[in-house]
């Protein structure tokens, strides 16, 4: 009797371990609020005209899971959600399906920067600094500001990488927005980024998450920090008393990708049906304030909506970021840059 | 049982089966691991497999080397393609667009060194070959020299770089931390774990209590507990401000202290419970007898009590060292900038810039200081028994 009992709860495991290997269509994002619009504005639509069942996970970047997943073979996601230069970085190396552009949905619509072997770029980000409003009364405006440790003392929040931060360096050293990336690419120019990094050296602290910089201003742990132009907006339309500042900020693209081998490579691409639709982007980007890749989209959006996106007028005066300089600097300069932070 | 009892060696079997099954399974999760990390850090299949061609090619005659290269290349696939310049790239950058663009257009070169360098003027450069011809043996020891800060000088001797050895110098900074939360950690658990051992019924349970809760608390829990405490508007800032005693903030978190304040409070359990252990057993009448012969309370204390419960002590701290050497949430949490451990960056090595091999020659970086460090503990309790035997 007991055995029977044991052998049917055997039975039973190995029944819902093999269950759990046929699994559902999984997706990987960014996770917070962030994807609670992707869900709202994409998700659901097409979990709903698939017959789907969707599983959804969170990505913190970097290709250690498409690795894995390729060294192994067990494909565990079928969509992920990346930033641009590790999609190529992951398209060179194999790790993705090669996107087919001939039959893709809408893909004239599309921006040409969306456009890539192996992704379909989805989302424009800005990264730009956020402060505390009620922290200074004359409110900083540009990354000279944010190395001015006179007029703006306290701690500073900035990522634990070199891109993007040697770029503001040399924004806030007076390098103009079109040349940043030409004096980034001598060894004068990295230079000069880290001795302009070397003034705020004592105060910088890192951050990791999208969200800590939000929490370590309303802190006031921070005086001035980097981020996500929607962490800062989303928290300022809850009432928080924070603003991002569009001048002389950096925007970058998210995108969409299939893992090589995804056992869901053919819903994957349906997907894009539905993600790279002008009414679906723009109903994305009135949820979560990051701009749409779809040229249709814009007209889309209700003007107090656009008024904080990384698009139009807030992109004037901004850098667009290189993902091919940094895919091919990338090591080496993050080499020096941790070398930098011990010394 | 009658069974057993009426074959001994039938139940000699069975216990060593008992032990042999464990020991395998022990063998199997421990010793396994610790070998495929070794393995990582030194392997080279990457690169050693795939200029085959290329190593079997005179040096000096670079029209051969260039033809060599171009076959090797021609006939990777992507992601091998991709492999192969995502690792040379981290020696240097610009080989991953070289290799990448040479790759996809091998069968179009003219393949000589004119024609190479004609297709991509990097060819042209020495430096590049030579970091090839450095990289492409059987197995690899880069990481270790990248993680000693050892390099080869144009004449071609060994030897630190400036400013090259850094993790050397976050190992050193590891090991200071490590040092900073034992002693913490043992100047505060000692007083704690006496007066469970020796303090009334009510006491002890009450301290029991309190450090086993904070046991059975996540470590992520208790971190995050520590940051809202010390922010700059936290608990203890606002309660010091409110008391007068603090006109303005200070810094309590992002610095060293912020971590050691983490850290003790998550490894302090480690050092109470074993120091209970020892001071239990430790006769009371020992101390009634040092009284009843004149000793005072401090002298008591100091030699008949506390060399009976270094013991514990040693037990304590040695746990608290190196579960700490390997703590990498906490002081990324509290810490600043400069108070990062050698985990974080094993951890961004394998997350960020998949370089697997680095990771794994920072680990036996680690775990070489654990076992030196271990055997350094051991021959210093055979020293100084050897000194007490001869007292």
């Amino acid at each position: 009797m007991k055995y029977t009992a044991i052998t049917a709860t055997c039975i039973a495991t190995l029944a819902m371990a093999s269950a759990a290997y046929a699994r559902d269509f999984t997706i990987a994002a960014w996770g917070g609020n962030y994807q609670d619009a992707q869900r709202a504005a994409y998700f659901t639509d097409f979990a709903a005209s698939k017959g789907l069942k969707l599983v959804e996970t969170t990505y913190l970047g970097g290709l250690a899971e498409l690795k894995t997943m390729s060294d192994t073979g067990d494909v565990i996601w079928d969509l992920i959600m990346m930033g641009g230069s590790d999609a190529q970085l992951a398209c060179d190396e194999g790790l993705l399906e090669e996107i087919n552009w001939d039959t893709l949905p809408h893909a004239d619509e599309l921006i040409p920067a969306a456009r890539k072997d192996c992704s379909v770029g989805s989302v424009i980000i800005g990264n730009g600094m956020g402060y505390n409003t009620e922290a200074f009364p004359e409110p900083p405006n540009s990354w000279a500001d944010f190395f001015d440790l006179e007029k703006f003392p306290g701690k500073r929040g900035i990522r634990n990488a070199p891109a993007m931060n040697l770029e503001r360096a040399l924004i806030a050293d007076g390098v103009p927005l079109d040349k940043v990336y030409e004096v980034l690419s001598t060894p004068e120019g990295v230079d000069r980024a880290f001795a302009k990094l070397d003034t705020i050296k004592s105060e910088m602290q890192f951050w990791d998450a999208g969200s800590q910089p939000v929490e370590w201003l309303l802190a006031g742990n921070v005086a001035l920090s980097t981020g996500y132009n929607g962490r800062f907006i989303s928290a300022k339309k809850d009432g928080k008393p924070l603003e991002y500042v569009w001048n002389e900020h950096i925007y970058n693209i998210d995108v969409w990708a299939v893992p090589k081998d995804s056992p869901f490579k053919a819903e994957a691409m349906e997907f894009f049906a539905i993600a790279n639709d002008a009414a679906a982007q723009a109903k994305f980007s009135a949820l979560m304030p990051y701009g749409p890749t779809n040229s249709k989209a814009p007209d889309l959006i209700a003007p107090e909506a656009a008024a904080n996106l990384p698009a139009g007028a807030n992109n004037a005066n901004a850098l667009s970021f290189s993902d091919e300089f940094w895919i091919e600097n990338n090591d080496a300069l993050t080499e020096r840059w941790a070398n930098w932070v011990i010394q | 049982m009658s069974n057993a009892q009426s074959q001994p060696h039938g139940s000699r079997f069975a216990a060593f089966m008992l032990l042999l099954i464990p020991t395998a399974i022990f063998l199997l999760v421990f010793v396994a691991p610790i070998g495929s990390m070794i393995s990582l850090s030194l392997e080279n299949t990457a690169l050693g497999t795939r200029f085959v061609g290329f190593n079997a090619t005179d040096p000096d005659d670079p029209d051969a080397r260039a033809a060599a290269i171009l076959a090797d290349l021609g006939v990777l696939d992507q992601k091998q393609l991709g492999e192969v310049s995502r690792m040379l790239n981290q020696e240097k950058s610009g080989f991953r667009s070289l290799i990448l663009n040479t790759g996809k257009k091998a069968d179009t070169i003219e393949p000589t060194m004119a024609g190479l360098a004609a297709f991509d003027a990097r060819w042209g450069e020495p430096e590049y070959w030579d970091i090839i011809s450095k990289n492409a043996g059987a197995i690899t020891w880069r990481h270790y020299q990248k993680a000693s800060g050892l390099k080869y000088d144009a004449e071609g001797n060994l030897r630190i770089a400036e400013g090259d050895d850094i993790y050397m110098r976050v190992m050193g900074r590891t090991l200071m931390i490590t040092l900073q939360v034992t002693l913490i950690t043992l100047l505060v658990g000692y007083p704690l774990a006496f007066a469970v051992a020796n303090g009334t019924r009510r006491t002890a349970s009450i301290v029991l209590n309190i450090v086993m809760i904070s046991f059975w608390t996540s470590v992520l829990v208790r971190t995050t507990a520590w940051v809202v405490l010390l922010q700059t508007h936290g608990l203890i800032n606002n309660s010091l401000i409110w008391l007068g005693v603090l006109s303005e903030p200070i810094q309590l978190i992002f610095n060293r202290f912020g971590a050691l304040v983490a850290m003790t409070h998550v490894l302090l359990p480690f050092a109470i419970l074993p120091m209970i252990n020892v001071m239990r057993t430790i006769p009371k009448s020992q101390s009634d007898a040092s009284r009843s012969l004149g000793a005072g309370p401090i002298e008591t204390f100091l030699r008949v009590y506390f060399p009976q419960s270094l013991r514990g002590v040693a037990v304590g701290g040695g746990t608290v060292f190196i579960l700490s050497l390997g703590f990498y949430i906490t002081p990324a949490l509290t810490g600043g900038p400069n108070d990062q451990m050698l985990a974080f960056f094993i951890a961004d090595f394998v997350n960020r810039t998949l370089n697997w091999g680095m990771a794994a020659a920072l680990s036996v970086l680690l775990l070489a200081t654990v076992v030196v460090l271990m055997c350094l503990g051991k021959l210093m309790q055979r020293l100084t028994a050897k000194r007490e035997r001869t007292l």
